[in-house]
């Protein structure tokens, strides 16, 4: 350490040593310390310049802007989340005109082997008991 | 340790643990607050600025690799914020700049406390961009050197020479010129 990079230090980093660069902290020290005349004016100068850095409050944020930062971050994964389905699955509109297609199949599959006289019957028996009397015989009663 | 401690923060905050969420924002919020206090002299757009720092810090999290500490990730990005604010100002108000003369105070100027407080700011605030940045992040936060100069991306020497021409002009404007009365 030499009397001019000490001189420097004072001039960045202020009076106090501790502040110095940790490379530089024990030579500033055992300088300081053997010559405390020798920079007794520069460390004035520079303790006036701490001491009005030192009135200055402490800038602290809010409880609004704590709250604000806070609610900005990522929020945490639901319990569940894992196996629950995505809102959008590129697989389900396919899945969807497959089971259409399914449909559609059995029912042309179906529809031929269905007897016409059955149909008729089972339909008659369901009108009936829907309206709670016998519509055909109503037509019959009517007819001329 | 520190740098352990946050690393496995940032991971956990990154998955939504609203515990590491709450603890990284007490820990960086007053020092990014401060910084861009002190850059833009205005409240509330360091408050703008610290919440845009935040929300990039967010989106950063989940690719998180620690090259940097975060801290010093975080300020850098501020400062960075404060920087385009600035320029904005001087491109959209070229001719009402703070006038540097102003800002020294008259020998026989006899301030309160809350007077000399307000002008040691304005003096601070006053300095160009870097030299205030460079101040604020040392003689006010206390940051290290190699911190410091690695917030700013500038060498230790360029830190020092930083730190210096901006002391010597507090000096000549918040003391010389009272002493001298």
């Amino acid at each position: 350490m030499t009397e001019d990079r000490l001189f420097e230090l004072i001039e960045i980093w202020g009076a106090d040593p501790d502040a110095y660069p940790e490379s530089e902290r024990a030579g500033a020290k055992a300088l300081l310390a053997a010559y405390p005349q020798r920079f007794a004016a520069a460390l004035a100068d520079a303790r006036a310049l701490d001491a009005a850095f030192a009135q200055l409050p402490d800038i602290l944020p809010s409880a609004a802007l704590t709250e604000a930062l806070i609610a900005s971050a990522p929020k945490p994964a639901s319990a569940g989340a894992a196996w629950r389905l995505p809102k959008f699955a590129p697989w389900a509109p396919a899945s969807g005109f497959a089971a259409l297609a399914a449909g559609l199949f059995m029912g042309l599959m179906i529809a031929p082997t269905a007897s016409a006289a059955s149909d008729t019957d089972d339909v008659q028996a369901l009108l009936e008991q829907a309206l709670g009397y016998d519509p055909a015989a109503l037509t019959e009663e009517i007819a001329p | 340790m520190a740098f352990t401690s946050d690393l496995d923060q940032i991971t956990r905050a990154a998955a939504g643990d609203p515990a590491a969420v709450q603890s990284l924002v007490h820990r960086y919020s007053p020092g990014v607050l401060a910084l861009a206090t002190r850059m833009l002299s205005d409240r509330s757009e360091a408050e703008d600025v610290t919440q845009e720092t935040f929300l990039r810090a967010w989106k950063a999290l989940p690719g998180w690799e620690p090259r940097a500490k975060f801290s010093t990730w975080l300020h850098r990005v501020a400062l960075n914020l404060c920087y385009d604010r600035l320029r904005k100002r001087k491109e959209s108000l070229p001719g009402e700049l703070p006038d540097m003369a102003d800002m020294a105070l008259a020998p026989h100027e006899v301030l309160d406390q809350s007077e000399r407080v307000g002008a040691i700011e304005r003096a601070i605030g006053a300095l160009p961009e870097r030299q205030s940045a460079a101040l604020t992040l040392c003689a006010l936060q206390g940051h290290s050197q190699a911190e410091a100069a690695e917030i700013l991306e500038v060498s230790v020497e360029a830190l020092e020479s930083l730190l210096a021409r901006a002391r010597r002009t507090l000096r000549a404007q918040l003391l010389e010129g009272r002493t001298s009365a």
